[in-house]
């Protein structure tokens, strides 16, 4: 039996066609490939790869053209009501709301989820504590720097303990060393807390700190590899890097892969 | 340049209606100088065009001024059934877009319809004072709470609608969790605008067949031709929407506090 984090891309295809006619963009050529539960993985690839997009049918806001998308033999868009509580996702902006202080904000989940509202504060408590956020669970978010309101925003998608984590380029407009930080609490989190999680971004290194699986994706969203860091035959980050980069210059596979 | 003019587009009273309180010396300044201008005009010109300060007072003595309690009321009570009214009808529309797409060029239609013809319907149709009145403030003032409460919901951002949905919500969720909280400073806008609206449509629409009220009181001093109660009235007309303005914008201070 199939894990709830687990994932299969099967024949996956999407193409936006506008609503007064006009040219369709394809933004998934075709994608296929299978994540395991509790796999750490990184989805790397340029702008106008359809990474966001593959992550929106992932979490159940678009549907595919062709092809699907399951996650634990269920798919997101179809059974969306069915992933209540299983799923979360961290945003490029923390997209938090403005008029919920920071604690009633990593609550907002388990109040969808009904759950009771000493166990929603007990809860949100924990994990903002646990972001290092324990003294500002007052604060709105305008009070707040920008690290410290992804940090709530992580802490949101913690909250509900969901079996499959989505992270879309999460880090990547706060400055260096708070990205750097925010990530590793990303991937230290996901990693104790046992979930399936898909970080997204531009940023080899943040690819590369995630060290599970890196899927780099092509223009329009091609799988041009699927990189295991544990058996890639190289030994180096700057190999590794190397690799990476010519496919996503070349947008095509390695003609030879390293030996 | 001083500091806060490099705010830029801002104007001074949406920045005003933020900050904490302050003496505002410039408006009292402002005010007094003209009372006081008016006073000195009223020397050289007869009473019976601008009489001066001992005159308009006088006469503010001599006013009935249940009258104003009156028209207070007839004020709230309407603004309060134009807003359920409005809000009900705009959480409708949201809700469902062929009922957006029939109400939307009807209520178009009724905001197009100048507020005197109003006034000469509600005469022609009821009878009954009150509700003449009544009828013309709520068909006034109900639109515009509708149209600015469901401008307010169809502009909810898209990127927080994705982020609540990625919860999977219920209908009932997403409108009471992001679309209403979301509206609320527009609905308080509205509520600014329609107090202000209804204050100067209740006046006019009491000159028609009431007999209380500032617009009857108005009527009488007209007709009495005595020009310095016609001042009081205004005067007392200006007072109560200033400080239905001030109180407004502190109860909004105090709910968009969240605001930065």
């Amino acid at each position: 039996m199939k894990g709830a984090g687990a994932i299969d891309v099967a024949g996956l295809r999407k193409v936006f066609r506008h609503t007064g006619g006009g040219e369709a963009v394809v933004a998934i050529e075709r994608l296929d490939f299978t994540i395991r539960q509790g796999d750490m993985v990184a989805i790397v690839g340029q702008t106008g790869c359809g990474k966001s997009t593959f992550l929106n049918i992932l979490i159940g806001l678009e549907r595919p053209t062709e092809g699907r998308v399951a996650i634990g033999g269920r798919t997101p868009y179809g059974d969306f009501d069915h992933f209540r509580g299983t799923l979360a996702a961290v945003f490029q902006q923390d997209r938090l709301l403005p008029w919920r202080t920071a604690l009633d904000n990593v609550r907002l989940p388990l109040e969808l989820l009904g759950r009771a509202p000493d166990e929603q504060a007990r809860r949100a408590r924990a994990w903002l504590d646990r972001l290092g956020l324990a003294r500002f669970e007052r604060a709105y978010p305008h009070e707040l720097s920008g690290g410290m309101r992804q940090r709530v925003a992580l802490a949101r998608a913690f909250v509900i303990e969901p079996a499959l984590l989505l992270a879309d380029e999460a880090f990547g407009h706060l400055d260096e060393v708070t990205s750097a930080a925010l990530r590793t609490t990303f991937i230290d989190l996901a990693r104790t807390e046992g979930h399936t999680a898909i970080l997204v971004t531009h940023q080899l290194e943040e690819a590369i700190d995630m060290g599970g699986r890196i899927l780099v994706f092509g223009r329009p969203g091609a799988l041009l590899a699927d990189i295991d860091l544990h058996s890639w035959p190289r030994t180096s980050v700057a190999g590794l890097r190397g690799d990476i980069q010519r496919m996503l210059q070349s947008n095509a596979p390695l003609k030879e892969p390293p030996a | 340049m001083r500091p806060e003019e490099a705010i830029g587009s801002e104007t001074v009273e949406a920045r005003e209606a933020r900050a904490p309180f302050r003496f505002p010396r410039e408006m009292v300044v402002g005010l007094l100088a003209l009372a006081v201008a008016w006073e000195i005009v009223s020397w050289f010109v007869p009473p019976f065009i601008v009489p001066g300060w001992g005159r308009i007072f006088k006469s503010l003595l001599g006013l009935p001024l249940d009258f104003v309690l009156v028209t207070l009321a007839r004020v709230v009570g309407a603004l309060v059934v134009s807003f359920v009214l409005g809000l009900g009808l705009a959480v409708a529309m949201y809700a469902s877009t062929p009922v957006e797409r029939y109400a939307r060029p009807l209520v178009r239609l009724l905001m197009a319809v100048p507020v005197v013809c109003w006034i000469l319907f509600a005469v022609l149709w009821f009878k009954w004072v009150e509700f003449r009145i009544a009828f013309v403030l709520v068909v006034v003032c109900a639109p515009v709470f509708l149209v600015d409460a469901l401008d307010a919901m169809k502009g909810v951002s898209k990127d927080l609608r994705d982020m609540l949905r990625s919860f999977r919500p219920t209908r009932v969720q997403l409108f009471t969790k992001l679309v209403l909280p979301a509206t609320v400073p527009a609905i308080l806008t509205s509520w600014k605008i329609n107090l202000s609206l209804a204050i100067r449509v209740v006046t006019i629409a009491e000159l028609v067949g009431a007999v209380t009220g500032i617009g009857y009181g108005l009527v009488v001093a007209q007709e009495l031709f005595s020009v310095s109660e016609v001042f009081a009235w205004t005067l007392i007309l200006v007072v109560i929407l200033f400080l239905a303005e001030a109180v407004l914008t502190r109860v909004e201070e105090r709910i968009l506090r969240w605001r930065a």
